[in-house]
């Protein structure tokens, strides 16, 4: 009604005015990022959108998950409602009416919703206030404040939508929402409770109680963390399709370049920074950190906060300075803050062990360990700043091509008494033995290696090894942020693996086999790679091999990270080992795709662990828990990992490779 | 302030050397080399002095142009200028040699402060140092584990048996390095590429006049003996363990 409905288009304009300005700079903002291909593969992306947005299936995977479904379906279904209420507002003679019964339902859907979405909301503030989970915990009080004035808005907008239309229903019975009472049981409920309180005034007031929340609502939502809603839907969208967690390839050859890490937030790409608004705050990435839950300073969640809040207080200083150029002496602070050093310290860098819980976890596909690299990389390969074992560790892999650094021609040492064929003295094989640093230099895995070799000879497999030729892969050196060596070192094996044409590829590490997968093909190196679990589960299906000694055992099977989440590997290890008569899995408690790193990953391995608690500790304890006689693991470094952590805990218990086990049943000869 | 750092190219201290049979010489081939690790220590001294007060920091070194190599690293750290001295000859330099020709080489250049590793882990002979300061006259401080550099003066700590005595020079002079002096830099990539472009001065060590006829020859070299796995007496009583021992120490070890 006339004057209201124009007071109500005025508000309404400002509002959108003021979110499409919003929304606006945030656009304004990504574009201050660097260039990223993100459009190719569009139905993928469409179904994407469908699955995880529509569908919430990340969400879904936790049981709280529900919540957030119910809000996002309440979401959808009641804005539909509030469509309708302002549209009429604008002019009264607009209503959704026509649809007919498909109305009834959305009236119906609406109030059913209603509830459920104010139960859900219940349940949120037990959650967030009382019940204070891990993965709710965040420093930043703002944040709190944020999650409470978003779930208090919602449920000042339901019950204002409520009792405004139990007043309306008790107002007009003529009205479509009286003639449908019986669909709308809650909204009748509400008109039984106002019965004798209704009035024209009373109803106004709820009508614009409940329009103007929509509208700061509006307004609130790009600068809160419902943001999200915004950024999300695009996230999902241009999510990756590349292989998990591939690292982009520096250009060092680029001399005009200053800095190769990246050293402001503007030097990531767009994508990145979209990665930032799209971050929901749920923390399930920080109770799947192994740093964070050890007390690292590392959580991934309070990364991407810390990114995103930064972001916003230093881009719009940016788009001002680009648009004028004067004004150079003085420049405000935040321009010159390090963001790397700064805004997120060495401490938290240094401490991913790049497992991939967070980004397993992350319900809006954000990609944390490239963020995580990257400032590695400034920091390795700019700054030069890094602890002396980084270093030593660097310097190791320079000089002899392991991170042991034990001397290089040693390499092939372990195998000399196993008559293994070397590639430099008969290359007429059909599989390299691709034996990685751990397997020829260290002592406990290179009894990993030789039950390999065992195996494969007992199945008769045309094999050979590239010997003292053979070099670290690189991937240590790649996630430790030092492109240039890892670089130097893949591309010297590049070259070796073309002399002798090599095609296919038995690796006995998981980094190893996942810079293959993923490094290599950047560097002009394709390979059939094969991890050794995978190879002995296919030799025991084709029967090459035949197991024929029982061991009664007890054992726990550890996910290596590199294996299971990095590249699915979850299902052959524990297959070859429930074919050998005898052994009984028992699951830890984090199993599968929510395995809990060993901790020695993205080179931690190579890192003196100062912060907070053990990580391998942790993990041990995980296993030990079980009650299992042995632990097993497919990857030399969880098998350290753990033979470390066994010995801190005292426990006499024994950790065995896959390939161990399989060996000690074969049959003897 | 001109700084100026000697430093050695060596085997790795992983590497296993092998010698050419029927002869006194290590083969290089699948050796790899790397900086004196004591030179490092100089070299980072030199540049945390030159980062502190200013000036420049040169490398010299004597070797044959795989060296060279060597000498960009220490560019890609930071040094300003690096030379080469080499000539016919050269193979069989002794440490005297060496300082004779540093010191002809240095004595014509400006120069504050030179710092040399204590000693090359190659040969373990720990005399270019010293001869080299003798040479030019100037004060020598060997075994330093600290150093505080200033303009006209050096304070520097060293390590003697037992404790540290700290010592006062006036500058020029010169000093060895010895772990414990400083953590040795890792290059930026940045620094890395500047050095490829670099170039190094090259001296013809003949045309010195210095005289490098060594003084000692090499009579024989052998390998140390291959280490063995230890032996465990298990199961056995202490009293006739204890036989066993001094038996095995007397007539395999010939220990006792």
């Amino acid at each position: 009604m006339f004057p209201e409905n124009i007071i109500l288009v005025i508000l309404t304009l400002i509002a959108v005015l003021f979110f499409l300005n919003s929304v606006y700079r945030l656009y304004k903002f990504l574009l201050l990022g660097k260039k990223e291909e993100r459009f190719d593969n569009i139905p993928e992306r469409i179904k994407s959108v469908i699955l995880y947005v529509f569908g919430q299936l990340r969400v879904l995977k936790e049981v709280a998950g529900i919540g957030h479904f119910i809000i996002f379906w309440g979401f959808i279904v009641l804005s539909i409602g509030t469509a309708e209420s302002f549209l009429n507002g604008f002019y009264y003679k607009i209503s959704f009416e026509f649809l007919g019964p498909v109305y009834t339902l959305l009236l119906s859907l609406q109030d059913i919703f209603g509830v459920l979405v104010l139960a859900a909301i219940a349940v949120s503030l037990v959650r967030r206030f009382i019940l204070k989970p891990e993965r709710l915990k965040i420093d930043d009080p703002g944040a709190k404040m944020d999650a409470l004035i978003v779930l208090g808005l919602i449920t000042i907008l339901i019950f204002a939508m409520f009792i405004d239309r139990g007043i309306m229903m008790n107002l007009h019975k003529d009205s479509s929402l009286a003639i449908n009472a019986t669909y709308i049981p809650v909204s009748n409920f509400a008109a039984g409770i106002l019965a004798g309180v209704s009035s024209e005034t009373l109803h106004k007031v709820f009508w614009w109680a409940h329009n103007l929340v929509i509208l700061i609502f509006l307004i609130y939502i790009p600068h809160s963390k419902h943001l999200h809603l915004l950024g999300s839907i695009p996230n999902i969208f241009f999510r990756s399709f590349r292989p998990k967690v591939e690292l982009s390839k520096l250009d060092l050859e680029d001399e005009s370049r200053e800095t190769f890490g990246i050293t402001k937030i503007e030097e990531f790409t767009w994508k990145q920074l979209l990665d930032l608004y799209a971050c929901t705050e749920c923390g399930r990435c920080q109770v799947n950190c192994p740093a964070y839950l050890t007390k690292k300073p590392l959580s991934p969640w309070h990364l991407i906060h810390d990114l995103k809040e930064h972001l916003k207080k230093k881009a719009p200083l940016l788009l001002k300075k680009n648009s004028k150029e004067e004004n150079q002496e003085n420049e405000p602070k935040i321009l010159t803050k390090k963001l790397v050093g700064e805004v997120i310290t060495d401490d938290v860098i240094w401490s991913c062990t790049t497992c991939m819980g967070c980004q397993n976890a992350c319900p809006v596909f954000i990609e944390h360990i490239h963020k995580i690299i990257d400032m590695r990389r400034t920091l390795v390969l700019d700054d030069s700043s890094m602890s002396q074992e980084v270093q030593r560790c660097f310097t190791n892999m320079e000089n002899n091509s392991n991170p042991w650094g034990i001397g290089f021609s040693a390499r092939a040492d372990w195998a000399k008494d196993l008559e293994v064929k070397i590639m430099g003295e008969d290359s007429s094989v059909d599989y390299l033995l691709w034996v990685g640093c751990a397997g020829s230099f260290d002592d406990r895995n290179k009894k990993v290696a030789t039950a390999l070799v065992k195996i494969l000879k007992a199945a008769n497999i045309s094999f050979a090894i590239l010997g003292t030729e053979e070099k670290c892969c690189g991937e240590t050196a790649r996630r430790m942020g030092n492109e240039y060596l890892a670089q130097m070192l893949i591309q010297e094996n590049v070259e070796i693996l073309k002399g002798y044409n090599v095609k296919k590829i038995i690796a006995l590490c998981p980094h190893c086999m996942n810079s293959f997968k993923k490094d290599y093909p950047q560097f002009g190196g394709n390979y059939e790679v094969i991890h050794h679990s995978v190879f002995i589960q296919e030799l025991l299906k084709s029967g090459k091999i035949k197991l024929q000694i029982p061991l009664n055992s007890t054992m726990t099977y550890h996910d290596s990270c590199y294996l299971g989440r990095h590249n699915d590997i979850y299902n052959p290890p524990r297959e070859i080992l429930k074919s050998v008569e005898g052994i009984k899995l028992i699951e830890m408690d984090r199993w599968g795709e929510k395995s809990f790193c060993c901790g020695a990953g993205g080179g931690r391995m190579w890192m003196e662990e100062h912060l907070g608690t053990r990580i391998n500790e942790t993990r041990t304890e995980d296993a030990l828990k079980t009650g299992a006689e042995k632990i097993c693991t497919a990857c030399p470094y969880c098998l350290t990992m753990f033979e470390d952590g066994l010995k801190a805990k005292q426990k006499e218990l024994k950790v065995m490779d896959v390939a161990e086990v399989i060996e000690q049943s074969l049959e003897s000869f | 302030m001109k700084i100026i750092v000697c430093i050695k190219q060596v085997p790795d201290t992983e590497t296993r050397i092998k010698l050419i049979a029927g002869s006194n010489r290590i083969d290089t081939k699948d050796v790899k080399f790397i900086i004196n690790p004591y030179d490092e220590f100089a070299l980072e001294e030199g540049l945390r002095v030159k980062e502190k007060l200013g000036g420049d920091v040169t490398v010299i070194t004597v070797g044959s142009s795989d060296v060279e190599q060597s000498v960009r690293e220490c560019f890609a750290r930071g040094v300003e200028n690096g030379i080469r001295i080499w000539g016919d000859g050269f193979e069989n330099i002794e440490p005297l040699g060496t300082a004779k020709v540093l010191a002809k080489v240095i004595s014509n250049m400006p120069y504050d402060l030179i710092i040399c590793g204590k000693h090359a882990i190659d040969d373990d002979s720990a005399q270019v140092g010293i001869l080299l300061a003798d040479f030019l006259k100037i004060p020598h401080v060997p075994v330093v584990i600290k150093a505080e550099i200033y303009e006209k003066e050096a304070k520097l700590q060293r390590q003697i048996e037992g404790g540290i005595e700290v010592v006062g020079v006036t500058l020029p002079a010169l000093f060895t390095a010895q772990k414990g002096l400083n953590e040795p830099r890792y290059p930026s990539l940045k620094g890395k590429m500047a050095a490829k472009k670099k170039s190094i001065q090259f001296i013809d060590g003949n045309t010195l006049g210095v005289d490098i006829k060594p003084r000692m020859h090499i009579i024989d070299m052998n390998l140390p003996k291959a280490r063995v796995a230890g032996t465990i007496l298990k199961d056995v009583e202490p009293a006739e363990a204890a036989v066993k021992l001094v038996k095995f120490l007397r007539e395999e070890a010939n220990i006792i």
